[in-house]
């Protein structure tokens, strides 16, 4: 009898376990539509933050986070790290099943959250920053560049703050162009030619020049060429076949390379095994610690019209309440204050988003970075991935199809089926 | 007839019930999810979609390809490497422990941190392999970024990755061998080759139909080793891709969880008919 007991007292918990979790998994929607937005935090509130930042890109952030509190005594912002971009991504998706675990903000990039926008999950940021207590009253005064704003909407609704901003640009190695003659490009007919000499002179020892990111190289590319990234692109069309081409080349007869898989040409710049390379600002700190004293490297803007802006934006989600949203902005806009924003970007290599700051004479006289003196120039022309459906997908996908072209470059043989095969994946990644 | 005492329902209690939840329920889980569309927050039924999409997807039979080729060819031939390097350091080496611990080390070490090395030792450019393969002028491969090379590359990386807990196993089976087998084969003139065939290997054959079914799927759930290998991806232009990767990219990049776990599905039946025609055939082979 007793063991009877026993048996129905664990079935009960084990039923009362299962439709805890169950719970857990539903409701949370958007229930407290809070239209009115608290202008002063009266009571203790807390905040989640979620990111991706590690090193200093991290410690700057606490710092930035914890003189943040200080000023704000009511409001308590809990960091919480979740490793790399694409844990970050997974863990976001995971825990779009039960939005309660969400945290207040996050960090993301707008096509992880094109479904969270679909189910009214995340928090349109336009009333906020029309705020004039809580805000800054209109977008234009809050002096965020239009792009990097613009960057991250989601179905034109302005979803995101841009917060961690990167451009592509062209690191190169003076020392040694200086010593062949050879001046930096400014666009890529130059850039060829460059990359050519400086082959040609060290005797196939130094390769001219590399891309980090094969697909940033075909959407800028093409973008050059007057034509957006989209679903419309005609993967096997002449302008298409010229922006492959004109890489491929250089591959097979050797003054052009790519990353392969370290992901990243910083090593081999390092190494003086290549002398210039298109890669983000952000890894500058990278360069500088590879280079040493080993010879001097110069920064200089993309050698093409368009750049490319990536890095992550931040997002509201909706379940919190209006005290949690309220602070929350007031969180957001003190990291995007003038003062932080300077700090933040002469400590990480991101840009700063606002454009008193990035043409200020204390970014601009930063005599630790070479890329502040560049940005201006750099920056003219923005241009990011739509934020379409599939785009993110389409966009990642391009990197094992130019591997794949890029591969039979190297080896020396045609290319041009690789490219049919190339335009069949294109297609299907934008139709899933 | 049996029973089964009532008493061990309770003490199995805890057991089963985070089995259930934290094993059973999720397979039935990506059953129901299988046969669901749309984006993880708010999925539709969409019938057998999902299989067909995936049927008549070249990357997935790449995908599969790859994961058969790995673990067709890892298994086998890191067993038989196993089995001679566990025979000869049992039978013809001094300081066995020394050497066993050795032999574990690779095991208890992760998968990552072994991948960077390797990352090392396989890079086209500065790799100490191709060093040595110029060094004896035979032709370097660019192990790592030829996407020709990749499973090969994996393979090496596959079977140098699954000695460590095979030898240790085996070891252990060879320690239970009676070695009154052996003074008796000596008594009767025996080689080392015949006693090897005729005592080590029949008294090794469960422990070794024991490796083979825990090798298979392992092989078959392949990932960290291409994470580790590949800094992230599946190789250049995805020729490593294997077929849990394609379930990731599919779940966490595509956004597209109902595809993914139409493609759990076909790998659980793959994994379940290879392991049951294994079991048949290493049943035949011990009758």
């Amino acid at each position: 009898m007793k063991f009877k007991k026993a048996l129905a007292a664990a079935a009960v918990a084990t039923l009362a376990m299962i439709s805890l979790s169950a719970c857990s998994n539903k409701g949370g929607s958007s229930d407290s539509s809070s239209t009115k937005i608290p202008t002063k935090i009266t009571k203790k509130t807390t905040i989640t933050f979620w990111h991706g930042m590690h090193g200093s890109q991290e410690s700057t952030l606490k710092q930035l986070t914890k003189d943040f509190e200080k000023e704000n005594p009511n409001i308590t912002v809990k960091l919480e790290n979740q490793g790399s971009y694409q844990d970050l991504q997974s863990k976001l998706n995971s825990t779009l099943q039960s939005p309660k675990n969400l945290p207040t903000i996050t960090q993301a990039y707008p096509g992880w959250l094109m479904d969270a926008a679909d189910s009214k999950m995340l928090v349109n940021m336009t009333p906020y920053i029309n705020n004039s207590k809580i805000g800054w009253g209109s977008a234009k005064k809050s002096d965020i560049r239009q792009e990097l704003l613009d960057g991250a909407k989601i179905n034109d609704t302005q979803y995101g703050i841009p917060f961690n901003k990167s451009i592509d640009m062209l690191t190169y190695n003076k020392t040694l162009l200086d010593k062949y003659g050879v001046k930096v490009p400014t666009n890529m007919a130059e850039l060829k030619k460059a990359s050519e000499t400086i082959y040609k002179k060290s005797n196939g020892k130094v390769v001219g020049a590399g891309f980090d990111s094969l697909a940033n190289y075909y959407v800028l590319g093409m973008k050059d060429k007057g034509i957006n990234f989209s679903k419309k692109i005609n993967f096997t069309g002449t302008d298409s076949k010229d922006v492959i081409n004109y890489y491929a080349q250089g591959i097979k007869k050797g003054y052009f390379e790519t990353a392969g898989s370290a992901g990243y040409l910083s090593g081999d710049f390092s190494n003086q095994k290549i002398a210039m390379f298109i890669g983000t600002s952000a890894g500058e700190s990278y360069v500088k610690k590879g280079v040493a004293n080993k010879f001097e490297y110069g920064v200089a803007p993309r050698p093409s019209k368009y750049t490319m802006q990536q890095g992550t934006d931040i997002y509201m989600f909706n379940q919190g309440s209006a005290d949690q949203k309220a602070a929350a902005f007031m969180y957001i806009k003190y990291l995007l204050g003038k003062k932080q924003q300077l700090t933040w970007a002469n400590a990480t290599g991101y840009i700063p988003v606002l454009n008193s700051v990035a043409n200020s004479k204390e970014y601009k006289d930063n005599t630790d970075s070479k890329v502040p003196g560049q940005l201006a120039k750099a920056m003219k022309h923005l241009y990011s991935i739509p934020v379409v459906k599939n785009g993110n997908a389409a966009y990642n996908g391009l990197y094992p199809i130019m591997q794949n072209i890029f591969a039979q470059a190297k080896k020396g043989k045609s290319w041009n089926s690789a490219i049919d095969q190339g335009k069949t994946k294109f297609n299907s990644n934008w139709n899933q | 007839m049996k029973q089964n005492q009532k008493k061990a329902w309770l003490f199995l209690a805890p057991i089963l019930i985070l089995v259930t939840v934290f094993s059973i329920w999720p397979i039935i889980r990506a059953f129901i999810m299988s046969f669901k569309g749309g984006p993880i927050i708010n999925m539709q039924y969409n019938g057998l979609a999902n299989y067909q999409y995936i049927f008549s997807d070249p990357d997935f039979w790449h995908a599969i390809a790859n994961t058969a080729i790995y673990a067709f060819v890892t298994v086998p031939v890191a067993l038989i490497i196993s089995i001679a390097l566990a025979w000869f350091v049992f039978s013809k080496i001094k300081h066995k422990t020394f050497f066993e611990t050795m032999f574990f080390m690779p095991y208890v070490t992760s998968t990552i941190a072994i991948g960077i090395v390797f990352r090392y030792i396989l890079n086209g450019k500065y790799g100490l392999l191709d060093y040595l393969l110029r060094a004896i002028h035979l032709p370097a491969p660019d192990w790592l970024d030829d996407p020709s090379m990749s499973i090969i590359s994996l393979i090496m990386f596959g079977v140098w990755a699954s000695l460590a807990f095979n030898i240790v196993i085996l070891m252990g089976a060879l320690r239970n061998i009676d070695p009154n087998y052996y003074v008796l084969a000596d008594m009767y003139g025996a080689s080392e080759m015949e006693k090897f065939w005729r005592i080590t290997l029949p008294q090794l054959v469960p422990t070794i139909t024991f490796l083979l079914t825990v090798n298979l799927i392992g092989a078959f759930k392949i990932y960290t080793q291409v994470y580790a290998l590949f800094n992230g991806a599946a190789g250049q232009a995805n020729s490593a891709m294997t077929a849990v990767f394609y379930i990731y990219n599919k779940f966490q990049v595509v956004n597209t969880p109902g595809v993914a776990m139409a493609a759990t599905v076909v790998l659980f039946f793959i994994i379940l008919l290879a392991t049951f025609i294994q079991r048949k055939i290493t049943k035949k082979v011990n009758s």
